[in-house]
């Protein structure tokens, strides 16, 4: 099923390692007072590689060895320019010279020559970032020389807990390059994560190879016993949360701070630039993220029920999407804020499976009364949300504040899936599909009537007031 | 001891107990002899080790100064020996900005999106007045619900078109700024979809609206100006003045406005060229470096906004312009580095641009590539007049416009030309050659030259 395969000879490649390796050596002598130094020989030395082997077309990969030190230079420096260069090539170089790649092979079987196999092929002395101990795949790098900067499943837990301390105050010091750096950090590490798993995934789903997954770094890692499960989702979804708020502080400091320039100064202005959209890179890396553990999770519970899993698997760990709700309802105050960062998808589901918990005994009278409702989609919600009796009692346990929240924002994930599926990108959304969009939009008014005849005193918040604004405005161009 | 003899006369013990009970007491004498001895040897001792302390205090003396001249000396080593660090690129691309227009939008009110909303009988819930008109918009925007509505009505009306990229352009609330780069960037993307999710956008912008944005924020290298030299070099930690956020979304729109279908209502073919030198000098300013990646992501996209037969004729203009306008001294490194060189049309850019750096840095009349490195090979590194930084930055040119060059890769002449230009100036120069930048020449040149002959 899996190939292995070397890029090139490892003779032709010593050579341009030791020559490229030469330019960082000579810093070996310098002391810190020429540190200038050592950072002109980096940027050398970045620049060096990436003329060698991302500009020619058949430049041939880096060694371990440059890996790491381009790697370590990342993880080391203070400087900006370093980071960024440091950052950029990694992430090029990744995409250039994947770890694992899928290659469709026609006629693989002579027998079947029709059938396309995609075959996983993992290249073996591919360098990574990352260092479980007891890592199979490349067990030869990691038993000769421990890396000093390679990153294990603790390591990679306390640079996002790391991030969300500093996220979590958005004090001065967030301003600073250790913040920036460890943001890229961290998303380079996912991007890492990302290029091995999806593949495997790939073709898991083809040839039922539960191995691949077992072996791939997302499963090692979340395995690990060094790491807190939950504590880690909790981690990631606080920073998510944090950092999406943080846009609507930012821009209340970074008005004075332009007007004033004083505080410019004291603040290195190229980072003020560049951080808010490294922070919203954070966030789609980190939607990214949870988005695989619950592939994973799912591709688990196939190989759960087809007897794949061995004891070596260890106990299953409980389902991301279990986690979130869980961080949900714990935080209520945070709802709305999380709810912002979710894609539409999730943000129905997961809206839709809480209101579940507040309706079911009112389904089941309306069930009696008007034939059968189904709660578990979007439509469901919105008729039991328009009948006046299960609006009063489950205004008695939600405040209406939140409903309004709660119904805005599904309805617009709504809107958003229903769009991409004109556009025949979802195939999935089946909540999406089962009704027209005039149907929602009345639907969604006469929710929001009934909420305001049930409880005459609430004001209707702001963003209840977009979202009816917008389902009467597509209902005046719709109808 | 005293107990012990006074137990020992208490007792009556024979003749030989008694003699033996003196030797004791002997003994104990000459114990005690012997302690005071002892305690004066340790004196003694002390006395001797306070000496050599202080012989000791006078090596460290000795030492200190010792090492205090291997200090200076390296220091005086580290001098000569091409102690010059390279200078920090970077130019100052944006001076003090103007006051950001904050314009109005009377037009907004009339909106058949607002105008519409309050004829309808669910605004007895939402309470919308006119005068409130706009503030209730910033929000539809911020929220994203605008962005649904046009997905929902697939189209963008002029007032709504026009209100949210000038918020994009000219708003100093970051929030806003930002959802309305969001909205451009997402419209322009979907406009040209072939299916029904197409939208049909009543206004686009013009070239002449992201020059004047760029204008407002203080840009300094225009178009018609040659670089001035009374332009300082910023220091690499001093910022006075620098754009306003606004120059993310710029950028970012930039991009996108190259990619669409209708990329050519929006600019020409010589403005595309203007736009992408302009974002290429953009690299220049260290203020932006961290906006770097998306800075490549607009230089990729103006290189493809280009039609096949053009791109050739405006490579070369835009390589012109740039070495014409930019400083040639550690700066046209930094601006050849920052054209990633990843497809056919950066690599040939990339080249290009070197090339022209490299004839204006040599300041001869000269374009012939032959005539160009015979030019290099002339020039004599032995020489103690030589500019070795120059030298420098001539090799890192020319190994840039060599690299990518189509034309030239096959050339023997040309690879022989070369190598006996490294082999000068790696051999040229001695490893104990202490001129400054002698060293940087040296490694560089024997870099390349291990580089070109492994091949």
């Amino acid at each position: 099923m899996e190939k292995r395969r070397r890029i090139g000879g490892e003779g032709g490649n010593r050579g341009m390692e030791e020559n490229t390796m030469a330019i960082l050596d000579t810093s070996g002598f310098s002391s810190s007072k020429v540190s200038h130094h050592l950072d002109d020989d980096r940027l050398a030395f970045l620049e060096a590689v990436r003329t060698a082997s991302l500009l020619p077309d058949n430049g041939s990969a880096p060694t371990r060895k440059m890996f790491e030190a381009i790697f370590h230079i990342l993880k080391d420096v203070d400087s900006l320019d370093l980071i960024i260069e440091s950052y950029q090539l990694l992430i090029e170089l990744d995409k250039r010279f994947p770890r694992v790649y899928l290659s469709k092979e026609e006629q693989a079987d002579p027998s079947s020559p029709s059938k396309v196999i995609s075959q996983v092929i993992m290249v073996e002395e591919a360098w990574s970032p990352f260092n479980f101990g007891l890592d199979s795949y490349n067990e030869k790098g990691a038993a000769t020389n421990h890396s000093r900067s390679s990153v294990d499943s603790s390591g990679f837990h306390a640079l996002i807990q790391e991030i969300s301390e500093v996220a979590k105050e958005m004090k001065s010091e967030a301003k600073e390059t250790t913040f920036l750096k460890n943001m890229l950090l961290l998303q380079y590490l996912i991007t890492v994560l990302e290029g091995d798993f999806l593949p495997r995934n790939c073709a898991y789903h083809e040839n039922m190879n539960w191995t691949l997954l077992r072996e791939s770094l997302l499963n090692m890692l979340l395995g690990s016993r060094k790491i807190m499960y939950k504590g880690l989702m909790k981690d990631c979804l606080s920073i998510m949360c944090n950092m999406s708020q943080s846009t609507a502080f930012s821009e209340e400091t970074s008005y004075h701070e332009n007007s004033s320039g004083e505080l410019l100064h004291e603040i290195n202005s190229a980072i003020a630039l560049a951080l808010p959209d490294v922070k919203k890179s954070m966030c789609t890396v980190l939607k990214k993220l949870f988005l695989m553990i619950m592939e994973l999770d799912s591709s688990r519970r196939i190989a759960d029920q087809q007897g794949l899993t061995t004891r070596a698997d260890g106990v299953s760990r409980p389902a991301a999407f279990y986690c979130i709700t869980w961080f949900l309802n714990l935080n209520k105050i945070l709802l709305s804020n999380c709810l912002q960062i979710f894609d539409p998808k999730w943000k129905l589901e997961i809206i839709v499976q809480y209101f579940q918990k507040y309706i079911p005994k009112c389904s089941v009278q309306t069930r009696r009364s008007s034939g059968t409702i189904n709660t578990e989609n979007f439509d469901g919600v919105l008729k039991c949300l328009s009948n006046s009796n299960s609006t009063r009692s489950i205004i008695k346990k939600i405040s209406p504040e939140v409903v309004q929240l709660l119904l805005a924002y599904a309805f617009q994930a709504y809107l958003t899936l229903s769009y991409h599926v004109s556009e025949g990108l979802s195939t999935t959304a089946e909540d999406v599909k089962s009704n027209s969009v005039v149907e929602v939009c009345k639907n969604v008014v006469s929710a929001f009537t009934c909420l305001r005849q049930q409880d005459p005193g609430t004001e209707i918040l702001c963003f209840g007031k977009e979202a009816l604004f917008t389902a009467a405005a597509i209902l005046s161009t719709k109808s | 001891m005293v107990l012990f003899l006074y137990n020992c006369y208490s007792l009556h013990f024979p003749e030989t107990v008694w003699k033996k009970l003196i030797g004791l007491d002997d003994l104990l004498e000459d114990y005690q002899k012997e302690q005071k001895r002892l305690n004066e040897r340790k004196s003694k001792q002390q006395k001797i080790r306070k000496v050599s302390d202080a012989e000791d205090e006078v090596d460290d003396d000795t030492e200190a100064r010792l090492s205090e001249c291997v200090d200076k000396c390296q220091k005086e080593i580290n001098q000569i020996n091409g102690d010059e660090e390279m200078p920090f690129w970077g130019i100052q691309v944006f001076g003090e900005q103007e006051k950001l227009p904050q314009l109005e939008y009377p037009e907004l009110k009339s909106s058949v999106l607002l105008q519409s909303f309050l004829k309808h009988e669910i605004n007895s819930l939402v309470e919308l007045n006119i005068e409130k008109g706009e503030d209730f918009l910033e929000g539809l925007l911020v929220d994203g619900w605008l962005l649904n509505l046009v997905y929902a009505s697939s189209c963008v009306e002029k007032s709504i078109a026009t209100w949210t990229f000038n918020l994009m352009l000219y708003s100093s609330k970051v929030r806003l700024m930002e959802a309305a780069c969001e909205f451009w960037c997402a419209i322009l993307s979907v406009k040209d979809k072939a299916d029904s999710s197409s939208i049909k956008i009543d206004w686009l912008p013009r070239y002449s609206d992201l020059k004047g944005a760029l204008q407002a924020y203080g840009f300094l290298l225009d178009s018609s100006s040659k670089f001035s030299s009374d332009i300082d070099m910023v220091p690499a930690d001093s910022i006075t003045a620098g754009p306003p956020q606004n120059i993310r979304s710029w950028i970012k729109c930039a991009a996108f406005c190259c990619q669409t279908r209708d990329a050519n209502i929006i600019l020409s073919t010589q403005e595309a060229e203007d736009l992408l030198v302009k974002i290429i000098s953009l690299f220049l300013d260290r203020q932006l470096l961290g906006l770097s990646m998306i800075l490549h992501e607009a230089t990729f996209s103006v290189i493809n906004f280009f039609s096949d037969e053009e791109w050739s004729d405006s490579c070369k203009k835009v390589a012109k312009s740039l070495a014409y306008r930019l400083p040639c001294n550690i700066n046209c490194l930094r601006v050849v580095e920052s054209i990633v060189g990843v497809d056919g049309r950066s690599k040939q850019l990339r080249s290009a641009v070197a090339f022209q750096f490299l004839v204006t840095c040599l300041d001869e009349k000269v374009c012939d590539a032959e005539e160009i490195l015979r030019l290099l090979i002339s020039k004599n590194v032995k020489d103690k007049n030589c500019d070795l930084f120059q030298m420098y930055i001539y090799l890192s040119l020319a190994e840039n416009w060599l690299l990518f060059d189509t034309m030239l890769k096959d050339k023997a002449a040309i690879h022989e030309l070369w190598g006996i230009c490294l082999r000068n100036c790696s051999c040229g120069i001695t490893i104990t050659d202490l001129r400054s930048y002698a060293s940087n020449v040296r490694s560089k040149a024997s870099y390349l030259l291990q580089g070109s002959t492994s091949k």
